[in-house]
């Protein structure tokens, strides 16, 4: 099965791994400007993140020295593993940041409800290619596929990991509408949805959650307190202006009135650094790796390498423009990081994990899926 | 291979081609609608760039202002306070530095265990710095809780070379105020003291913030705006938590403008000494007598600068406001008293000037004069015979005086009143002046709603009833009858020195107003105050200093007495009941320069309790001495009383 065709290589896809090289970079070089001065003991964020970086290059080759098709065969399995190690950490997980999420495996701390994202999106591209429909989608058919985004929900939920559990529910939307949905099943599923958005902020929604919301809206009005994080972000992104501060010259980040500037803030250091033109570079970078994710989807041999190319782009698609339209103030804060840019060792291994998928699709276009060769 | 077995496998084939084909058109759909998705993916990037450019390029600018603000922090720095000087430049009040511990209370990694070790060096307990902390509840953690102010050489020198060990504390230097002198002259010059709420709204928002230490009375009050100077900024760059990062600029500070006060050190000391030696009550005032210079302005007993210094506490204020002899009152200005026999002149000037009396008019003063159906005495039980106008002011005789005020009337004499200043305020840079009274017949009928009852008349004539003074207008009309009548605003600051040197304000003499024409009854006043001192039977004998030519007048102010006292011995009458002394001079008296007024309040006799206050002054003007006797051995010559009373 490891066994790597000579074909594989001349398929490699180069523009893929340079777009994917370019954020990186940038993510170095705002690291170091957003952890500067170093403080504490170990190493600094943006040293961990070449490790993490390192370690996530090797998942990635991994990932596609195999046929994805293994993934459909073996999809429930994993997808069992998945939900015993999110059982896991919601039990014997440690603790941060109020929140259950992590496993201590020593050498990294893992957070399940990271592959879950990735679990959820081969488990649904495995279910919509089983099962084809060619007018739609009916509200029976959803059932499964619902069942099976609804187990990590809950359990991610019970964390309370709300930013990530929303992503769950997130990618089983733009994955069954891509599947194509009936008109019945669409008015069903709105009508499910309010009811349970309804459910959800009177019964789920803890108080600070709520308190996220409501400052959102009106973030001039408690700038010490909640309102402060976005408030302070779009000071850094407004202040950097058409070219930026400079270089290890954003004041914003420097003197630490950004929060989080490493991780859910690396963009506010970044606008504030270089301006409209190095966000706009960023930006585009993004909007041309999600485009040629789409690309990649279209050119896929079969319709599981659609759904899963489909689903790894629009997962880091929706974390891209969550996490930019609450940087930007358009979104309250979730604690969605964005993808390769923001610092931390899950997020990166789940996102280069995805990418390795996406570049699997890619180089696996030409092969015939019977495996008649 | 058989037909049927080649037709079964071309029928297999078709299937699965068939199958594929079904599965091509399928996939394509899917695959077309990824088409859609790109447009939407396109959409949600279009949004962010243009937010972008809204934030950063529409906004861009205000954001910047706002991160600037954000980051630099502008500290004012004190600006040294202008010195004040005496009229010959000697230092009275100028600054030095203080050093201050500060705490900062998110720099502390341990407040509690940096208190514990801090409070034994402060010499103070360690409840009383955290009350202190405490009581900065409330502000943000980066800003400084003063713990101490103005430490010692040795706990800063401790404090600098441990900086280490006292995580969080911080010392400040500024600037305070030093009193060479004391408490010399404190209530002219006044004192210094935090700002008020009240006085901070009303203050300018950009000189004052409410840290800031201004002049609360005297000199340091009204002369604020020249003495405070005006304050620097340090610009620093801040993080998050307050901590500053790094210094970007400062702008120096400039110091306040200096005063010169007409005050004269040596003449000031030496009626404070004399007050304080007896422990009098009371006031002194020195004025030039052709420009109005106040040379001395003393009002005892003083307070003590040092209970003020970073805000009096409520036993202090209390007992202050509760003592008998009034320290908070200035009574220079604030203390108005019947004039006594001092008003004498005035009653003089005005029966010459109206014609009711000349220079060779005589009365026969038996002791007593009736008017009406009452019997009013002269204080000389036995009388002073036939008098002359010079013997009536030389040896205070009531009964003379009791004539002529009849003659002219109580609105001519405060016609004169006025005319030497009595009845108004002088104008002086001190604060909540008394107006004082010269009443009038119209006076009463407004203010007392009856009719003038002519026998007051004659309590006016020889300064009682319902005349009140000054201290400072008794001198200022001591002054003007020695000038011939000029009266003239006193004037307490000499000049006023910028930091470049430059002189923004000179003392210019003012006249208020001036009395023309009468120059030969001025004269003739002026030796019968001559004779007060230098007569033979003068009530101020004990003033006559050799060599020197003196004229004044002494007085007594009627404290209104209760009946059960009349009669006593006057060691027996409560000190509260007991009459003020006053004794008003100027000298030389034939080319006078300086007057001098006293009054010590309850001290029954202007000559023996008042005049050698005088005479000191006198001394130390005219021959740089004080005298030979020290204040408290002086042995009082004991002269005949006078007392003007009514009964």
């Amino acid at each position: 099965m490891i066994r790597i065709d000579r074909r594989l290589f001349e398929h490699f896809d180069m523009v893929l791994m340079l777009l994917i090289f370019l954020v990186c970079m940038m993510a170095f070089f705002n690291l170091y400007s957003a952890s500067f001065p170093p403080k504490g003991y170990g190493s600094p964020p943006y040293v961990k993140q070449a490790y993490f970086f390192l370690m996530a290059f090797t998942a990635f080759v991994f990932v596609i020295s195999f046929d994805y098709q293994v993934l459909h065969s073996w999809n429930y399995p994993m997808y069992a593993v998945i939900i015993v190690l999110l059982v896991l950490a919601e039990t014997v997980g440690n603790t941060a940041g109020g929140a259950q999420r992590w496993i201590n495996l020593g050498f990294f701390k893992l957070q399940p409800s990271e592959p879950a994202k990735l679990m959820l999106i081969i488990t649904l591209a495995s279910y919509f290619s089983r099962k084809e429909i060619s007018d739609g989608y009916s509200i029976k058919d959803l059932l499964a596929p619902a069942v099976l985004t609804a187990i990590p929900f809950v359990l991610i939920l019970l964390q309370p990991d709300l930013g990530t559990a929303m992503m769950l529910a997130i990618i089983f939307v733009t994955m069954t509408m891509f599947a194509k949905l009936r008109m019945s099943t669409y008015v069903i599923m709105g009508t499910l949805a309010a009811g349970l958005g309804l459910f959800a902020w009177e019964k789920v929604l803890k108080p600070y959650q709520k308190q996220r919301i409501f400052t959102f809206l009106e973030p001039e009005k408690d700038p010490m307190g909640h309102g402060y994080q976005v408030l302070q972000s779009k000071i850094a992104v407004g202040s950097g202006g058409k070219f930026g501060k400079g270089y290890m010259e954003g004041t914003q980040g420097h003197l630490h009135f950004l929060p989080e500037r490493h991780t859910d803030f690396a963009f506010s250091v970044w606008g504030e650094e270089w301006g409209f033109a190095g966000s706009a570079i960023l930006v585009g970078t993004y909007f041309l790796l999600i485009m040629w994710g789409l690309y990649v989807a279209m050119y896929a041999r079969d319709r599981f390498g659609v759904l899963l190319a489909f689903g790894i782009v629009a997962l880091i698609f929706w974390q891209a423009v969550i996490n930019l339209c609450m940087v930007l103030g358009f979104l309250p804060v979730v604690g969605i990081p964005l993808p390769l840019f923001s610092y931390g060792g899950s997020s990166l291994m789940t996102t280069m994990l995805g990418l390795g998928l996406l570049m699997n699709v890619r180089m696996r276009r030409f092969q015939n899926s019977m495996s008649r060769d | 291979m058989t037909q049927e077995e080649d037709k079964g496998l071309k029928l297999a084939f078709k299937d699965i081609e068939e199958i594929e084909e079904r599965d091509d058109a399928a996939l394509d759909l899917l695959k077309k609608r990824l088409l859609g998705v790109a447009v939407i993916v396109l959409f949600f990037f279009v949004v962010i760039v243009l937010r972008l450019w809204n934030l950063q390029i529409t906004e861009g600018p205000e954001y910047e202002k706002r991160s600037y603000g954000n980051r630099v922090r502008i500290r004012q720095v004190a600006a040294p306070r202008g010195h004040i000087l005496d009229r010959n430049g000697r230092e009275i009040v100028t600054n030095r530095p203080s050093f201050d511990v500060l705490l900062i209370q998110e720099d502390s990694h341990d407040i509690g265990d940096v208190l514990k070790r801090l409070a034994p060096i402060l010499d103070t307990d360690v409840s009383a710095l955290w009350a202190k902390v405490r009581e900065a509840t409330g502000n943000p953690r980066y800003m400084p809780v003063r713990l101490k102010e103005d430490i010692d050489w040795k706990t800063l020198a401790y404090l600098e070379n441990h900086n280490r060990d006292f995580s969080g504390i911080r010392i400040e230097v500024q600037p305070v105020r030093v009193y060479h002198y004391e408490d010399l002259a404190a209530s002219t010059i006044g004192y210094m003291g935090a700002i008020s709420k009240k006085e901070l709204d009303e203050a300018d928002k950009n000189i004052y913030s409410g840290e800031d230490i201004i002049g609360k009375k005297g000199i340091e009050r009204l002369r604020e705006k020249d003495l405070r100077g005006q304050k620097g900024q340090s610009y620093s760059e801040v993080d998050a938590k307050g901590f500053e990062q790094k210094q970007l600029k400062t702008v120096e500070p400039l110091s306040g403008r200096e005063i010169r006060l007409t005050l004269d050190v040596d003449l000031q000391q030496i009626a404070e000494s004399y007050m304080d030696a007896g422990e009098k009550s009371g006031a002194v005032v020195v004025m030039e007598v052709n420009t109005g210079r106040l040379l001395a302005a003393v009002s005892a007993p003083s307070i003590h600068i040092k209970e003020f210094i970073g805000g009096i506490s409520q036993e202090e204020w209390k007992a202050l406001l509760d003592n008998s002899k009034h320290p908070l009152i200035n009574k220079v200005v604030q203390g108005t008293y019947p004039p006594g026999s001092t008003y004498k002149m005035v009653t003089a000037l005005a029966g010459l000037a109206k014609g009711a009396i000349d220079e060779n008019t005589t009365f026969y003063c038996p002791g007593s004069y009736s008017f009406g159906n009452r019997t009013y005495n002269c204080w000389r039980k036995g009388g002073h015979g036939s008098v002359s106008l010079n013997r009536a002011i030389g040896e205070s005789c009531d009964v003379y005086f009791y004539q002529v005020g009849q003659r002219v009337g109580v609105d001519g004499l405060a016609e004169f009143a006025q005319k030497l200043g009595l009845g108004k305020k002088t104008g002086v840079e001190m604060e909540y002046e008394r107006e004082g009274l010269a009443p009038t017949k119209n006076w009463k009928l407004k203010s007392r709603k009856a009719k003038w009852q002519d026998g007051e008349t004659l309590s006016v004539a020889i300064g009682q009833g319902y005349n009140l003074v000054s201290p400072l207008q008794l001198c200022v009309m001591t002054a003007a009858l020695a000038n011939g009548g000029k009266v003239y605003k006193p004037k307490l600051v000499e000049q006023v020195v910028d930091i470049e040197g430059a002189i923004v304000e000179k003392l210019q003499p003012e006249l208020v107003s001036q009395v023309t024409g009468l120059d030969t009854y001025f004269k003739l006043i002026r030796k019968g105050m001559e004779e007060v001192v230098q007569g033979k039977a003068g009530t101020a004998r004990n003033v006559a200093i050799e060599g020197l030519r003196i004229a004044g007048k002494t007085g007594t102010a009627q404290v209104v007495r209760l009946a059960q006292y009349r009669g006593l011995k006057e060691a027996a009458i409560p000190y509260e009941f007991r009459d003020h002394a006053w004794f008003t001079c100027y000298a030389p008296a034939d080319k006078p320069e300086i007057a001098v007024t006293v009054l010590v309040e309850h001290g029954l006799h202007g000559g023996s309790a008042a005049g050698p206050i005088a005479r000191a002054v006198l001394n130390q003007y005219f021959n740089g001495k004080s005298g030979a006797k020290e204040p408290s051995k002086m042995v009082p010559v004991v002269i005949d009383p006078e007392d003007g009373t009514i009964e």
